[in-house]
């Protein structure tokens, strides 16, 4: 059963969630992979007697406890309530299942604040060696933090064993988890050397900031270059549906493109930084390449969503978070087959009482309604909107109610790259009106109260 | 369809990983060492912003100590109520989902004001001595913007307890409210029961304070003489409102819930009635009587948050909904991974606790 539908203006709710979790991916990635780079300065700092290094390692902590702790966990927390109110059925989908994999991560990033606050507060306080033990505690509970949510990020991307078995360790230990892993673990290092130069142009001139403008380069460079391996991996082990969107959608290969690109001009400017040229961290660049590397993020997150249409948890539930197919391991059985058979009003509790029977006087409300269960997640419903339902079927041509319905008929199945419509032939008339009345300048006759509610 | 049967239908498909009362006790204590932190936040940023403003070398001095604790008490809050929002969640998501979709914009704007005060508090805590005016007001901000943050999170709260509203909300004057703009329900008494406890566990936080720096030569004796004392008073007027407070919540509470009876509520009620007749007697000596009552605070809040627990089972239970017969697909291996690995986290964590405590204290060589 749905929840209370939201709407949000002009972009869609699901554009909310990626713009919070594409922010996120930054400062999460710096705090999981920015230790180690912390832990490796550190200890040639002390060896080196290099009191300038130990001052730049207190500034870069300051930065993670800033910008991770304050945006990073804030973001991360705002994926989970973006997707409430966009997508609850999904979130709550993904908890019900991963809920101990969840906490098992939260256990870690207690460690973590623990561990950052000692950190920065015992800065030449305690001895080096207890320091950074301390820093190396924090590196690696933060890399775990990451061991864990990648079990779920890939579980939503191919689910594997899980289908037939609804274990937890067979939807973590899925198909992609060890590509993405990898992946994620080089990316981490890379996005914590692009903030390391970032930190550098702070720096006044001299061989220490040659240093540390040289590491970050090395550090981004070789993570970069590994990161792209594991990513033609985790490329290959993508489901052939994937692949298809990754090919067959004109929006997918954009963003694939641009991911691509900026990898490219990222590993340039890593390159570029093993000169030790000081120019080349002068805080507008190096904020720039971050807005930059922020722009490639965005694009392989985006693909990333794209090539699981139409399903929010393959198999399973669809990216309109209705229940797709039956789930024999879990004992679910899909909500689609009893919609299209039942009717979606009459089992569902969010629909004003007087819309739960179409008749002459409702169904234009009623299809509104079924439109907005059915299609609002990815589409708006304003004509200049992003992903814009009345625009795209204006560009398919199929602008009568009479043929809206036939496609709305075909999804699912003849279309598989969108779900399958959710109610029954009558409710499917009255959305196939709806979506036809907001179509602009339709030049086709509206069609009748009648063959809405009797298909005549 | 009536609510009752909706409520059963909306429960989540996958049914729940382990038996319900294991999360229902998880969440009643994380929720506890939530709100503790985010007490610590409010009270600290508070008394801080307070003592700025009032000037004179120790309030400025106590008003910079409580700003940096309001930073790491932040840090704190936010991460352990991740904890509490994922297991109501988990037993109850109909109520958690439905309250946030109807307000949906207000659960983003929940986002931003936690962010803007997080960040105008810091701003607040390392610039304020260049330009203590103008760096104070950030310190102000920063104050409403959490607690705002925390109004929002109160009214969510509370709009999911009310289901028998729900469908009015959402399909107001015939037609279907898909705009996530209002904010339904609010209750002060409500907001007010968890937000003054911010004052009395600064309060007992300065006790404390006093009492762990004692032991080092190299702090004026003086100083902490004053924040002791300081501390004692915020805690005792803090807790005097806060009784009031709460026997005014309690009034407004359905007289039908039957709450009035609930042997929770009144033991609650007396662990607060002990803070109060503990502070009092920690007047004469705030240092001896810290830990004790930074102890029965502790148990005070954890009373608290059974309480609200059980107010909530009250709440639903009109609507018949009952979390112990959430259907369950009991995982054994991924329950196992979870309290192996937070029995780990707490011997983890003690070594950087132990370190940072011995450092204070001067038992620890520097460098």
């Amino acid at each position: 059963m749905l929840y209370p539908i939201f709407e949000f203006p002009g972009v869609g709710g699901g554009m909310i969630i990626a713009a919070i979790a594409t922010f996120h991916i930054l400062p999460c990635h710096l705090a999981t992979g920015g230790f180690w780079m912390a832990w490796y300065l550190e200890r040639r700092g002390h060896a080196t007697h290099d009191q300038e290094l130990l001052d730049y390692i207190k500034r870069f902590a300051l930065l993670i406890l800033i910008f991770c702790f304050v945006t990073g966990s804030i973001t991360g927390a705002g994926i989970w309530f973006a997707s409430t109110i966009i997508s609850p059925r999904a979130i709550s989908g993904l908890i019900h299942n991963y809920v101990w994999g969840w906490a098992t991560e939260w256990v870690f990033f207690l460690i973590e604040v623990v561990t950052i606050y000692t950190y920065y507060y015992t800065f030449g306080k305690v001895k080096p060696k207890t320091h950074m033990r301390i820093g190396l505690i924090y590196a690696w509970s933060a890399w775990i933090s990451m061991v864990i949510i990648t079990g779920i990020l890939a579980f939503m991307m191919t689910p594997g064993k899980w289908l037939e078995t609804g274990g937890f360790f067979d939807g973590f230990f899925n198909p992609t988890y060890w590509p993405q892993l990898f992946y994620r673990t080089m990316m981490m290092l890379a996005i914590s050397g692009m903030f390391a130069a970032l930190l550098a142009g702070f720096m006044k001139s001299g061989p220490t900031k040659t240093y540390v403008i040289k590491t970050a380069g090395r550090w981004g460079l070789i993570s970069l270059s590994l990161g792209a391996l594991f990513a033609v991996w985790y490329y290959f082990k993508l489901p052939a549906n994937a692949h298809e969107t990754l090919s067959g959608v004109p929006y997918d290969q954009i963003m694939f493109k641009i991911s691509l690109g900026i990898g490219a001009v990222m590993a340039l400017y890593f390159a570029l930084l093993l000169t030790g040229r000081e120019i080349l961290v002068k805080p507008v660049l190096a904020l720039l390449m971050i807005v930059v590397m922020f722009v490639g993020i965005g694009g392989g997150e985006s693909v990333r969503e794209y090539s699981r249409r139409p399903y929010l948890i393959p198999g399973v539930m669809y990216s309109n978070q209705i229940v797709a197919h039956d789930l024999e391991a879990k004992g679910i059985k899909s909500e689609v087959t009893r919609y299209q058979e039942e009717g979606f009003l009459q089992n569902n509790y969010f629909v004003p009482p007087e819309w739960r029977r179409i008749d002459e006087k409702n169904y234009m409300q009623a299809g509104m309604l079924l439109t907005k269960a059915n299609c609002v997640i990815c589409h708006t419903m304003e004509v200049n909107g992003r992903s814009s339902l009345p625009g795209l079927v204006t560009e398919m041509g199929s602008t009568s109610a009479s043929e809206l319905n036939d496609f709305l008929e075909t999804m699912g199945e003849d279309y598989n790259f969108m779900p399958a419509f959710s109610g029954n032939p009558q409710e499917r008339r009255a959305a196939a009106a709806f979506i036809a009345s907001i179509v602009p300048d339709n030049e086709n006759e509206p069609p009748t109260a009648e063959w809405v509610v009797n298909g005549e | 369809m009536d609510i009752n049967t909706a409520l059963q239908a909306l429960r989540d498909p996958f049914g729940v990983p382990f038996f319900p009362w294991v999360f229902q006790l998880l969440m009643v204590l994380t929720f506890a060492l939530h709100i503790i932190s985010v007490n610590l936040a409010v009270g600290g940023i508070a008394v801080s912003v307070y003592e700025h403003f009032k000037g004179g070398e120790y309030n400025r001095k106590l008003s910079q100590m409580l700003a940096k604790v309001a930073t790491i008490s932040l840090s704190s809050a936010i991460v352990l109520g991740v904890a509490p929002l994922l297991f109501v969640q988990v037993i109850y998501d109909p109520f958690w989902y439905v309250s946030n979709s109807l307000s949906a914009w207000w659960a983003i704007a929940f986002l931003l004001f936690i962010t803007l005060g997080f960040l105008a508090h810091y701003v607040f805590y390392l610039k304020r001595h260049k330009n203590p005016a103008g760096y104070g007001l950030f310190g102000l901000s920063g104050l409403v913007f959490v607690l705002a943050a925390g109004v929002v999170m109160s009214a969510l709260s509370v709009q999911a307890l009310v289901p028998g509203a729900w469908l009015d909300w959402y399909s107001a004057n015939g037609s279907l409210v898909t705009t996530g703009t209002t904010l339904y329900k609010f209750e002060l008494g409500r907001f007010l029961h968890f937000i003054v406890p911010s004052f009395i566990n600064i309060g007992i936080f300065m006790m404390l304070y006093a009492w762990y720096f004692r032991p080092r030569a190299d702090i004026d004796g003086a100083w902490l003489d004053w924040v002791g004392r300081a501390g004692v008073k915020v805690a005792k007027i803090a807790t005097m409102i806060e009784i009031v407070i709460g026997f005014w919540w309690l009034v407004m509470i359905p007289a039908d819930l039957g709450f009035l009876h609930n042997h929770w509520l009144w033991l609650g009620s007396l662990l607060g009635l002990l803070l109060m007749v503990g502070l009092m007697k920690a007047e004469k000596d705030p240092e001896r009587f810290a830990v004790p009552m930074a102890l029965l605070s502790f148990i005070a809040v954890f009373g608290m948050s059974a309480a609200r627990e059980v107010l909530r089972m009250v709440y639903v239970g009109a609507f018949k909904y009952s979390i112990y017969d959430y259907p369950v697909n009991v995982d054994w291996g991924s329950t196992a991974l979870f309290l192996g690995t937070f029995v780990m986290g707490l011997i983890v964590m003690a070594y950087p606790l132990i370190v940072v405590f011995k450092l204070g204290r001067g038992r620890l060589s520097e460098s």
